[in-house]
């Protein structure tokens, strides 16, 4: 079951989510949208992100793969040129640097289609319309504890309330 | 024992005559360019005498200097080719491939020598000149660096008769075309590795230096001059 | 801080999303000649393919002409949107909000164009994927230490990298705009939005995603302009051999993007109707950053040229006096007054600071910075070190035509995509007026 909210302005949202949370509303239940990105404060809605983490990873898998790749290709194919070494640290580093640097993108990129949901294909709820600049909280709760949520939700300055069927 | 092969210029005997020119152009099916062409700074000439002029009329000197290819034991040219058409081989030669080439031209800029030509058009040679082109020597598709090879169509032959008859290579047996035609005899040729040989007998003498030698880039022509 | 409390909603509505419908006779007048000039250098280039590299102007010694001159010029343009928007947006500039995009969107067309020059110049340019490193049977292998595979990995990252970075703010406009079209366009919206729905996991991942982009785009930028210097400077010829082109060529190249820039924001404004957007405060910020690049720019020409004629290096020399006294001369006066005395008078004199004079200025900066590249790459080819090769270089018709070309290149692509997308990013538009930042 969901429930859709209408806010009209941010302040409120901060008060009604930790109003939900307060009443017993798990964080992984509650999903707020809106055309701006919104500044919760800290605690609230709060998801642990990994992306940086994704970019080091990236950089540096894909750097070591560089360097394995150049250098083992470079001994394939011992072609002399002017009197300098087969394979030199210097002479290829700034392609290693820039494999470096595609991994760190790479990984940004994967990480942030990962962790944002896109691209999943799954049963779709319609999302809410942001045209109006509203902002719309949604809750997934069971058919019993309608009654609280909605009541929290009016409350915290909620506009409007309605039920949007999980398909 | 592997070849190095190297050349020895003497400068006090140049007369300026270019027939090392010609014969270059001859042996090696060298395109030929017209007048406006040359003015274009289009004319190619693997071994050029550049001419250098001191003082005032009338105690003028002109030097004569053939510049071909220099063989640069570390050729600026070479690391900076992208698709690896220009290398060294075994025996000391700087090779241009030129079926790997894909013209950036890279090599020729940074050539302090300025030996390395391109071609800019097909090649074209005036009837009935195509009729005498030299069957060793591939013809340069337009798009394409050359420049002097040491002529390695006659190494080779050299090497192929020599291996025939199990024997080494006498020194002065391989003579590029520049080298056999000059009047004067003020070219050398030979095999640096050999000690014994004319042209390192000439390069460890006091006569010798090489030119840009300060850049380093160990070049294998020497050029024999009155030391002033 | 000027804010634009006073936007209406349904102004934004009209300014912003109205030029993404129809098309005046302006714009397709625009489009036609654009278009019309840019097949005409195709032409140009296919010409050159078939008859030979020799109809362009290049010769022994100068091997390197106005392609490489126009190579450099469009990727160092390619440094606009770099610096808007990963500097501005790490120091959080709210000033930007404006600008990023039509900033990213330079520097994603501009690398695109860029890119090609390399394979314009080339004396065969049908094999060019021979640099490039794929599996054959006959042994052959591209040379990993030349510094143009250098470029190519370069360039190959950071224009993946910037359209990366141009497409992740434009998501959010992207899902606006699918619910407001239909057709072909809705189609296209709804594929590129990836199914965008605004949640906060979204909104949270993507603001990680800009700020991480924000960095490493600016890293790879940096490095970019770089190897494309090195490509001078590794060379052992007179005035190129010189450690300080790296710098010289980052400094050169963010002083002509924000020119790019401010060109493009200033036409667009009067196009668009977008007064109410880009404002005097943004040409006037940028204007100041302009002056701050032309007076870094300065610092890093003197310091070049001293050095040079200092050490009195008889190689060095021959191409100083080429080009401050020589041949070249007439050019390296119009480069400093383009770059150094234009932007010194109408934006070093406060009074003199308006958004038609930051606009002048910007027009003599992208004039005086492809001199700049001019001026670095034929004085040094003009006069070798062995004097006999010494020769100089003239463009030809075929040279002249694509380079203009690609000026209208841009612009085509840049009408195309301000017709498709929301040239200001509405999404961070509204998020910083509505924060009041």
């Amino acid at each position: 079951m969901l429930l859709n909210a209408e806010f009209n302005d941010r302040q409120s949202i901060a008060a009604a989510i930790a109003a939900l949370q307060a009443r017993g509303f798990g964080a992984g239940g509650i999903e707020v949208y809106s055309a701006q990105p919104l500044d919760l404060p800290d605690g609230l809605l709060k998801r642990p992100s990994h992306m940086s983490l994704a970019a080091v990873a990236a950089a540096t898998g894909i750097g070591l793969l560089a360097i394995v790749f150049v250098r083992a290709t470079e001994y394939s194919y011992p072609v002399v040129t002017g009197g300098m070494p087969l394979f030199s640290w210097w002479a290829s580093g700034v392609i290693f640097y820039e494999f470096t640097m595609f991994g760190a993108i790479a990984g940004t990129l994967g990480m942030f289609l990962l962790e944002s949901g896109l691209l999943r294909r799954g049963p779709s709820i319609p999302a809410p319309n942001l045209t109006d600049g509203r902002i719309h909280v949604r809750i997934s709760c069971e058919p019993e504890n309608i009654g609280p949520a909605t009541e929290c939700l009016y409350l915290t300055g909620a506009t409007r309330v309605e039920m949007v069927e999980k398909q | 024992m592997e070849h190095r092969w190297g050349m020895a210029i003497d400068l006090d005997r140049c007369t300026g005559c270019e027939a090392c020119v010609a014969a270059c152009h001859a042996e090696n099916n060298v395109p030929l360019s017209n007048p406006e062409q040359a003015a274009q700074g289009r004319a190619i000439h693997w071994i050029r005498v550049d001419r250098y002029y001191e003082g005032e009329f009338p105690d003028v000197r002109i030097k004569y200097m053939p510049v071909l290819c220099q063989q640069c034991d570390a050729a600026p040219c070479e690391p900076v080719c992208p698709v690896y058409a220009t290398y060294h081989n075994p025996e000391g030669l700087n090779v241009q491939v030129y079926n790997r080439c894909v013209g950036t031209r890279y090599c020729a800029n940074n050539c302090p020598y300025s030996v390395r030509f391109f071609d800019w058009f097909e090649p074209h040679w005036p009837a009935p000149l195509e009729l005498q082109h030299n069957p060793d020597v591939a013809i340069r598709p337009a798009g394409v660096m050359e420049k002097c090879t040491f002529c390695v169509q006659r190494i080779q032959r050299a090497q192929r008769d020599a291996k025939a008859e199990n024997r080494p290579i006498a020194d002065g047996e391989v003579q590029p075309a520049c080298v056999q035609s000059c009047p004067a005899e003020a070219m050398t040729f030979g095999n640096l590795n050999d000690p014994e040989s004319k042209v390192s007998r000439l390069a460890a003498s006091g006569r010798a230096t090489r030119l840009l030698e300060d850049l380093g880039a160990q070049p294998k022509v020497f050029y024999l001059q009155r030391a002033k | 801080m000027e804010t634009a409390v006073g936007i209406r909603a349904d102004t934004l509505r009209n300014t912003l999303w109205r030029p993404l419908s129809g098309a005046t006779l302006g714009y397709r007048l625009a489009l036609s000649v654009a278009f019309v000039l840019g097949f005409w250098g195709l032409c140009c280039w296919g010409y050159q393919i078939v008859r030979g590299i020799g109809v362009a102007g290049i010769r022994r010694p100068t091997m390197w002409g106005f392609y490489l001159v126009n190579f450099v010029f469009w990727i160092g343009i390619s440094h606009a949107g770099t610096l808007i928007s990963a500097i501005l947006r790490l120091t959080n500039a709210g000033w930007r909000t404006p600008v990023t995009r039509a900033a990213e969107a330079i520097t994603v067309f501009a690398l695109m164009i860029g890119a090609l020059f390399p394979i314009i110049h080339l004396g065969r340019p049908w094999v060019f994927f021979w640099l490039l490193p794929y599996p054959n049977s006959r042994l052959l292998w591209p040379n990993f230490r030349s510094p143009l595979l250098w470029d190519l990995t370069a360039i190959a990252t950071y224009l993946t990298g910037s359209m990366i970075y141009l497409y992740l703010p434009l998501i959010p406009d992207v899902a606006e705009l699918a619910r407001r079209t239909s057709g072909w366009r809705f189609r296209l919206y709804r594929l590129l939005s990836l199914g965008w729905t605004g949640s906060s996991r979204q909104w949270h991942a993507l603001e990680r995603a800009m700020k991480q982009m924000a960095g490493i785009i600016l890293a790879v930028a940096v490095s970019v302009h770089t190897v494309v210097a090195w490509d001078f400077a590794m060379a052992v010829a007179p005035m190129w051999h010189s450690s300080i082109f790296g710098p010289y060529f980052v400094v050169g190249a963010i002083f002509s993007g924000i020119a790019a820039l401010l060109l493009a924001m200033a036409i667009i404004r009067r196009v668009l109707h977008l007064e109410a957007f880009l404002r005097p405060l943004h040409f006037d910020n940028l204007g100041k950053l302009l002056f701050l690049m032309s007076l870094l720019w300065l610092y890093f020409t003197v310091a070049e040229n001293l050095t040079a004629w200092y050490g009195n290096d008889p190689a060095e020399m021959n191409v100083f006096t080429e080009r401050i006294r020589g041949r070249f001369a007439p050019y390296f006066g119009v480069m400093v007054f383009c770059n150094f005395v234009v932007p010194l008078v109408l934006l070093g004199i406060r009074r003199l600071r308006s958004v038609r004079t930051v606009t002048i200025t910007a027009v003599s900066v992208l004039i005086g910075m492809w001199l700049e590249r001019y001026l670095i790459i034929l004085p040094t080819l003009s006069r070798p070190r062995l004097a006999a090769a010494t020769g100089f270089y003239s463009p030809t018709w075929v040279e002249i035509s694509i380079t203009a070309s690609t000026f209208a290149a841009i612009v085509f692509l840049y009408l195309i995509f301000c017709k498709l997308f929301p040239i200001i990013a509405i999404w961070e538009y509204k998020d910083v007026v509505e924060r009041g930042v």
